[in-house]
């Protein structure tokens, strides 16, 4: 349950950074100014932090090596006046002389220990801070390095290292400094003055909250600065797209408001512009398809109306053909047949205009197309008898309802049939209707004369015929194929073609059951695998 | 009526149409009358008295809409238009305005005179005299419909309809029977012409025409008379 509703959250969010471009540049922006941020303040840090130390120790070295002058000092001048008591106090001297001079800050110990390297006589005493046990603050490394410098007289005469003081549960850096000094009567002490850095670890805290906080606010204000700068940017876009949204469905007054001289405003201009010679385009194209769609139903009924005068007559004559002389009587025919012919022409042509002028509306209902089959090819089976063509449907079970208009696919067919008979050689002829879930399709095959590739790249065109002296018995305007093919795409479907010289033909038309759905394939092969079984009964 | 010499008016401009269609008309053994302009086809429909009226739709004057509510409005007189185009709405406006078929240019001689000859004949024989669907009560023989006491005035198509439905109360009619019954359509034909004239019928007959009783719309396959009450 609860993973599911992550999920949903997770998902909305990849949807709100696909679709916001105002999310997507901020949250980069903050994100990559972040890391610069984090990297700066980083070395910032590190190299203050640095620079305090540096400098505080070299403060303390020099004012150890005042210490250690001043011890030097005070050791001399005991041994010049040589008392034993002296010696005897020399150290504990030094120790009040260190700690009231100003080498010494507050919480800094300081010991005096005599070199490990000596022997003899342990006078004067060690004397340390009290609470200081200089063994586990002083390393033996630092030990050595003081005590061979003491042996050779080297400089620097001032060695440190740094520790952590610990006291009352806290540990505290430090620094250790050590040098040598010599008490003339009874050889070498050393100075050890452990200074608490606790003061310069909190300015460097202090420093780095600072950055830290400075950091902080510069990448939200960062952040604020983008989001305003892309919300400048991307509101006007968002208003042209809105505005580009609306003028695709049609509202083809929508403008986008223009304001300024910048960027954006030429944007809106150019849209506007764009959007001005839109609509001038389609006013003009509307325009121009309504005189169109006019001129054809008047050519049409103007065309129409001699031209049934002209029917009539011709079938009176022809009726009357067997009371005329035999020339007479021929032309009686001839006028008819003409007639038909031209009747058909005429047909056509107004339906390839309709076609052209976009003044074609298509009216479906649901239609059963095996019925419709087998209603075309009853309608030609005359026509194919005479030709000796066999007509034979393949249909085997499916869905076979699809939405279509029921006079266009019959035309189609009744074109497909009528080609396959005039071409078919007398040879059988065969009809394919299968379909699936999203589509019918119908092939014609035939196994007549066929075509080249070449006619095959023409076969659609209008008024193409491969050979046009060739007897005909359906008409052969050579508009048949363009017409179907308009028909085909008007249901959003396909007619397609597959032709081999001496092999025949295959016309396959695919058509989705529902109106509006894209193809995708189709259920029938192209041509149809061949299907023997059937021949026997 | 007799369909030997039965007398047909024939409206149009177009007069070599006009001249054309009056000799097959009369090749057919009937009585052509002429008429030219739209606006003087009422008046030549009174004073022909025609048995049926052959009107083009596009008209000067007045046009074949205008002249057949006219005609509507005084007679029942069969009326079959010509028209150029078919898929227009002019034809179901001819239809509602009350022609009875019509006829596409460019048709053919055949074409028109069974048209004609369908719209003439006599209705189908029954053996009943009287016929009753819901309150209504149909006079066969004396072409007349009667609610009560009133007399519904129904064209002779109308009067068919009605009859086809009445004479098989059992039955539904699918539209595509009622084309071949009433209209003599033997092929695939036009079903608005059944829709159109349907509303017309209900538009006289029932009570309510938005709910109704007489003729019955049974979903997806067509009507049926309702039942004598
Ligand atoms: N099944 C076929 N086999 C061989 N050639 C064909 C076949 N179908 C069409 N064609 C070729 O394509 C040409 C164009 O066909 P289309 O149907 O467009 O015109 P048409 O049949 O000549 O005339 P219309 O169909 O207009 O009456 C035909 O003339 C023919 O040459
Ligand atoms: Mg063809």
């Amino acid at each position: 349950m609860r993973t599911f509703d992550w999920r949903g959250w997770l998902r909305r969010l990849v949807g709100l950074w696909r679709s916001s471009l105002q999310l997507r540049t901020v949250a980069i922006t903050v994100l990559l100014s972040t890391f610069a941020v984090t990297i700066i303040g980083a070395y910032m840090a590190i190299s203050v932090g640095n620079n305090l130390f540096d400098s505080r120790r070299d403060e303390l070295l020099t004012q150890s090596a005042q210490a250690s002058d001043t011890v030097q000092k005070l050791f001399n001048a005991t041994a010049e006046q040589g008392a034993a008591t002296n010696i005897e106090n020399a150290a504990r001297t030094a120790f009040t002389a260190v700690l009231q001079s100003s080498a010494s800050t507050a919480g800094t110990q300081i010991a005096i220990l005599r070199a490990p390297d000596q022997t003899g006589a342990r006078v004067p005493n060690d004397v340390a801070s009290p609470g200081l046990q200089p063994a586990s603050l002083i390393s033996t490394a630092l030990e050595k390095r003081v005590t061979a410098a003491g042996a050779s007289n080297d400089t620097p005469r001032v060695y440190w290292q740094s520790v952590a003081i610990r006291h009352d549960n806290v540990v505290d850096p430090g620094i250790v400094i050590g040098s040598s000094v010599t008490l003339p009567s009874s050889g070498r002490y050393q100075l050890y003055l452990i200074y608490n850095l606790s003061d310069a670890q909190q300015t460097l805290g202090s420093v780095q909250s600072t950055l830290l906080l400075g950091g902080l606010a510069l990448i939200v204000l960062i952040g604020a600065v983008t989001w305003v700068v892309v919300r400048l940017v991307v509101g006007p876009v968002r208003v042209a797209a809105d505005t580009a949204e609306k003028l695709a469905a049609g509202e083809l007054e929508r403008r986008v408001p223009e304001r300024g001289d910048d960027e954006l405003a030429t944007l809106a201009r150019s849209f506007n512009g764009m959007a001005d010679s839109l609509q001038k385009q389609i006013v003009r194209l509307a325009t121009l398809s309504q005189v169109q769609q006019r001129f054809v139903s008047d050519v049409s009924h103007e065309l129409r109306t001699p031209l049934t005068t002209i029917r009539l007559a011709g079938d009176v004559l022809y009726d009357q053909r067997e009371t005329f002389p035999p020339a007479t009587a021929r032309t009686a025919e001839l006028l008819r047949t003409q007639v038909q012919r031209f009747e058909i022409l005429l047909a056509d042509l107004l339906e390839m205009s309709r076609y052209d002028a976009g003044a074609v509306d298509i009216d479906t209902e649901p239609t059963n197309l095996v019925r419709l089959v087998e209603d075309a090819v009853d309608s030609v089976s005359s026509l194919a008898e005479t030709r000796g063509s066999e007509l034979r449907v393949v249909a085997p079970g499916g869905y076979f309802e699809a939405e279509v208009e029921g006079r266009r696919i019959r035309r189609i067919l009744q074109n497909l049939l009528g080609n396959a008979i005039d071409h078919g050689e007398g040879r059988p002829i065969d009809v394919y209707v299968d379909s699936n879930q999203s589509a019918v399709a119908i092939a014609v095959r035939d196994y007549g004369i066929g075509m080249t590739p070449a006619a095959m790249e023409r076969v659609f065109d209008r008024f193409w015929r491969a050979d046009p002296s060739r007897q005909r018995t359906t008409g052969g305007t050579g508009l048949g194929l363009a017409i179907s093919l308009e028909d085909a795409a008007l249901h959003g479907g396909w007619l397609e073609v597959w032709s081999a010289p001496g092999e025949g033909s295959c016309f396959r038309l695919t058509l989705p059951r529902e109106r509006g759905t894209t193809l995708r394939s189709s259920p029938l092969e192209l041509p149809p695998e061949e299907d023997r079984g059937d021949d026997d009964d | 009526m007799r369909t030997m010499n039965a007398r047909i008016l024939v409206v149009d401009d177009d007069t070599a149409l006009a001249e054309m269609i009056g000799i097959v008309l009369r090749t057919e053994g009937f009585d052509p009358v002429f008429c030219a302009d739209g606006s003087e086809a009422v008046e030549a429909f009174r004073s022909s008295n025609p048995d049926l009226v052959l009107l083009d739709l596009m008209l000067p004057g007045m046009d074949g809409i205008e002249v057949a509510t006219r005609i509507r409005e005084e007679s029942g007189t069969p009326i079959i238009m010509l028209t150029a185009k078919s898929d227009t709405a002019d034809v179901v406006k001819g239809l509602e305005s009350g022609a009875d078929d019509y006829v596409v240019k460019p048709f053919n001689p055949k074409e028109l005179v069974a048209r004609i000859r369908t719209r003439l004949r006599p209705s189908p024989h029954t053996s009943a005299d009287v016929l009753h669907v819901g309150d209504l009560v149909l006079d066969v023989a004396g072409h007349e419909v009667r609610r009560g006491d009133g007399k519904i005035n129904l064209t002779p198509l109308e009067f068919e309809l009605l009859l086809a439905l009445a004479i098989k109360p059992q039955q539904v009619f699918t539209r595509e029977m009622l084309l071949e019954q009433v209209w003599g359509y033997h092929y695939k034909a036009d079903t608005r012409l059944v829709n159109v004239h349907v509303q017309r019928l209900r538009a006289k007959v029932e009570h309510d025409p938005d709910n109704p009783r007489i003729v019955m719309t049974v979903r997806g396959v067509g009507y049926r008379a309702g039942t004598a009450s």
